[in-house]
């Protein structure tokens, strides 16, 4: 692997976090990892901020980010429902007695409404349902070229992590804590070696400025040295990732018993002419971050989250989720599309050890089983093959296609 | 293709495109463009200069014709093939034929595949194969390389300054003589271009180290059995010839297993009494296998395990293949019948195409 992406982070590495003032009307998203949650609350009522919304299924939580009255409960955005929360500007907290008197970590945490900020938003409190785990990682690798969300969180709240992290350990029973981070923010060691009465059981493991680092697969190689398949739970491998800024989570709740409202969010993109890390409230439509950001959303591409594996924004109302780290524009760009020259690029970038160039010539060939055969569920779409292909190959477009084919296969033909 | 995607992830990507890595393999020809000045002067000008004027024009015409789009014949992938092609000939072959070469190379190596990328076949020694075999009276006979004495410089003596003796007369051997065909003046600057391409990652490690030190172990061996060969010859074809991203394989191992069969199969043509086309014949040869390779060298995925028996079941079924596609085209060649599969490739590639190819004009890949 030889890939290095620039990171192109100092814009807004040492930027401070701002908080942003909060929007008039929001939209709080009801989609979460096991489905639609389902509200907790009608067209009308009047909510006080940190009221819960609403609960999904496995018990997972979104609360009002602001006091403020219920518009509608069913506003679709991309064909997401969402919950419209109009702002009042009162100001009044609601006292969760529940989320006060929990006393078990994973009750606390399933109250908070907290779901990992770093990748698909797994249910935090599902996560540490687990026993026998021996090693805490803290996801400190923000591997995605622009995003500094984290590192500002490491650089203004080590302190509350390092907490959230001990917290965390002595529940599982983890001897140790690793903190990966990457070699070009070494400095933040000091950070978190300044807090020194929370520092026992923890090292750091400094990783290669390479994309993906971040990858949680690749993480947990490059701290217990073993290789764990796709799919695989790393519970079982005695190990639980946690993204740092889901562990400021864990500390608001635990300290605070505050539920999970709001989190940090880049503001940059080649195409971006104000730059920052914003403190913004889940439920933020992104026009309105742009706005206040100083950004002119217009003849650009707006993306949320990372340049490497974020969505292109087609509705400008959508909301800042729990997962949004960041929110890029970038110029319009048509991409020219050449002959693939079979220079194995893609595969020397694949942190999976795949061979992309196999997929692009599955999909034009309509071969399913060539899909099956390169091991295409295998990917974990980082958008590395795409990045170096030097013929705009349409790598990614192949990969989805290939997997939805063969979800179609598996949902069609019984087992 | 110059087709427009819709704008998805990742919204950032690398500045190299394809005329940047043609453009580093070029570079690395053109210290050997210069050796070949140095010696033969204008013939070995006019031979590469014919090569590569007749490759670009039927990259520039052909594809007007049968690809019913434009193609760009400056992406420099005509002026590789051409300049390789020319590497392999007498600097005194007749320029006609060297004509015809570029054009072949281009029209049967990659137009008729689909254009650049999609060729199985190394385009040089395609066109190569095609010289030979059109006009076997010339490319085989030894006076095509014995036509001309002409020489620009007859010698450099750069090791000389270390002082004398057998060793640096080895030296000044290696780095410049006037003997062989055009690319095969300077074995020092060819194993400099190696190590360029390999820095720049324009070349896999796996291909040349696998060749070489498989072909140099053999032909220890088999000293007594096999005839002369040319070291020069030997390195182009390793690092130039071999290494042809199209017709090689993907994966590292992949590469490294086809860079040590293409060492074993030169040799077992060397021993089987093929005399200058031991080369294109090995690197042709394992170049029809390249896809059975990507099939089996697949790397190991991230957290799982190869099934090495299957594996090994798999490789040895394969060397059992290439050896046996080996003995055959000693067998042909043997009987003088080579030509007659050129003749073969020439009625499939022209089925091929209207068959297949056409349909898939479009596709990247």
């Amino acid at each position: 692997m030889f890939m290095k992406i620039p990171s192109l982070k100092s814009v807004t590495k040492k930027l401070p976090i701002t908080e942003l003032e909060s929007t008039d009307v929001f939209y709080i998203p009801l989609q979460a990892y096991f489905g639609t949650m389902k509200p907790l609350v009608t067209v009308g009522q009047k909510v006080q901020q940190y009221l819960p919304l609403a609960e999904g299924k496995d018990g997972s939580r979104i609360h009002a980010p602001v006091s403020g009255e219920i518009l509608e409960l069913n506003y679709l955005i991309n064909e997401n429902p969402h919950l419209v929360l109009q702002n009042d500007f009162a100001n009044t907290t609601y006292i969760d007695q529940e989320l006060e008197s929990a006393t078990e970590l994973t009750d606390k945490i399933r109250l908070a409404g907290i779901s990992g900020s770093g990748g698909a938003g797994f249910p935090t409190h599902i996560k540490y349902k687990t026993n026998a785990i021996d090693t805490l990682i803290v996801n400190g690798v923000e591997c995605e070229p622009y995003l500094t969300a984290d590192y500002a969180l490491m650089y203004d709240e080590a302190g509350e992590i390092l907490k959230a992290a001990q917290a965390s350990a002595q529940y599982f029973g983890a001897k140790n804590i690793v903190i990966g981070l990457e070699k070009q923010n070494k400095e933040l060691v000091k950070i978190f070696e300044s807090h020194s009465e929370l520092m026992h059981g923890v090292s750091f493991k400094l990783l290669p400025n390479t994309y993906p680092q971040g990858g949680e697969l690749q993480l947990i190689k490059a701290v217990i040295g073993r290789e764990i398949p796709k799919g695989s739970i790393p519970a079982d491998e005695g190990v639980v990732v946690s993204n740092v800024a889901t562990l400021l989570a864990v500390y608001k709740a635990l300290e605070l018993h505050r539920p999970n409202i709001d989190r940090v969010v880049t503001v940059s993109g080649e195409a971006a002419k104000h730059y920052g890390n914003f403190r913004v409230k889940i439920g933020t439509p992104i026009e309105y971050v742009l706005k206040k950001a100083g950004v002119d959303a217009q003849n650009v591409d707006v993306v949320l989250g990372g340049p490497m594996m974020g969505k292109i924004v087609t509705d400008l109302k959508q909301p800042i989720s729990k997962t949004s780290g960041g929110l890029l524009s970038f110029k319009k760009s048509a991409v020219k599309e050449n002959n693939c020259i079979q220079c194995s690029y893609c595969a020397d970038a694949c942190p999976q050890h795949l061979m992309p160039m196999q997929f692009a010539s599955a999909k034009f060939d309509h071969d399913k089983q060539k899909f099956i055969q390169f091991n295409v569920l295998d990917c974990i779409e980082c958008g590395a093959c795409q990045y170096i292909c030097p013929s705009n190959v349409p790598l990614m477009q192949s990969i989805s296609e290939g997997k939805s084919l063969l979800k179609s296969l598996q949902n069609s033909v019984p087992v | 293709m110059n087709k427009v995607r819709t704008h998805k992830a990742p919204f950032v990507t690398s500045k190299l495109r394809v005329s940047g890595v043609m453009l580093d393999v070029i570079i690395a020809l053109l210290p050997l463009v210069f050796f070949s000045y140095l010696a033969h002067g204008k013939y070995s000008m006019m031979v590469i200069g014919t090569a590569v004027g007749s490759a670009l024009i039927t990259d520039w015409l052909v594809p007007w014709f049968f690809l019913k789009k434009p193609n760009s014949p400056l992406d420099g992938s005509a002026i590789i093939t051409a300049t390789l092609m020319a590497f392999t000939l007498s600097p005194y072959t007749p320029l006609y034929m060297v004509a015809f070469g570029g054009a072949m190379a281009v029209l049967f190596g990659k137009t008729l595949w689909g254009g650049v990328g999609k060729n199985r076949f190394n385009p040089a020694l395609v066109g190569r194969e095609f010289m030979v075999a059109f006009f076997p009276v010339v490319m085989t006979s030894a006076s095509v390389w014995t036509a001309g004495t002409y020489t620009v410089v007859r010698g450099l003596h750069p090791f000389s300054v270390f002082g004398q003796g057998e060793i640096i007369n080895y030296l000044n051997s290696i780095f410049y003589n006037t003997n062989g065909a055009l690319g095969e003046y300077s074995i020092v600057f060819l194993a400099l271009a190696g190590i360029y391409l390999i820095v720049r990652r324009r070349i896999g490690w796996q291909i040349p180290t696998g060749l070489l030190v498989t072909f140099f172990a053999l032909s220890l061996w088999f000293e007594d059995s096999i005839s002369n060969y040319s070291i020069a010859g030997v390195l182009l074809g390793a690092i130039f010839m071999a290494t042809d991203m199209p017709s090689s394989p993907n994966s590292n191992s992949g590469k490294l297993f086809y860079g040590i069969m293409i060492g074993a199969v030169a040799i077992i043509c060397l021993a089987g009494g093929v005399k200058h086309e031991y080369m294109s014949y090995s690197i042709l040869i394992l170049n029809g296998f390249s896809t059975k390779i990507n099939e089996i060298f697949i790397p190991r995925t991230w957290g799982r395990k190869t099934d090495v028996p299957l594996r090994i079941k798999q490789t040895v079924l394969l060397v059992l293949q290439i050896i046996t596609v080996s003995m055959a085209v000693l067998g042909l060649n043997y009987y003088g019948y080579i030509h007659y599969l050129v003749f073969v490739y020439l009625a499939y590639m022209i089925f091929n195409f209207h068959f297949f190819t056409q349909k898939k004009l479009q596709d990247p890949i």
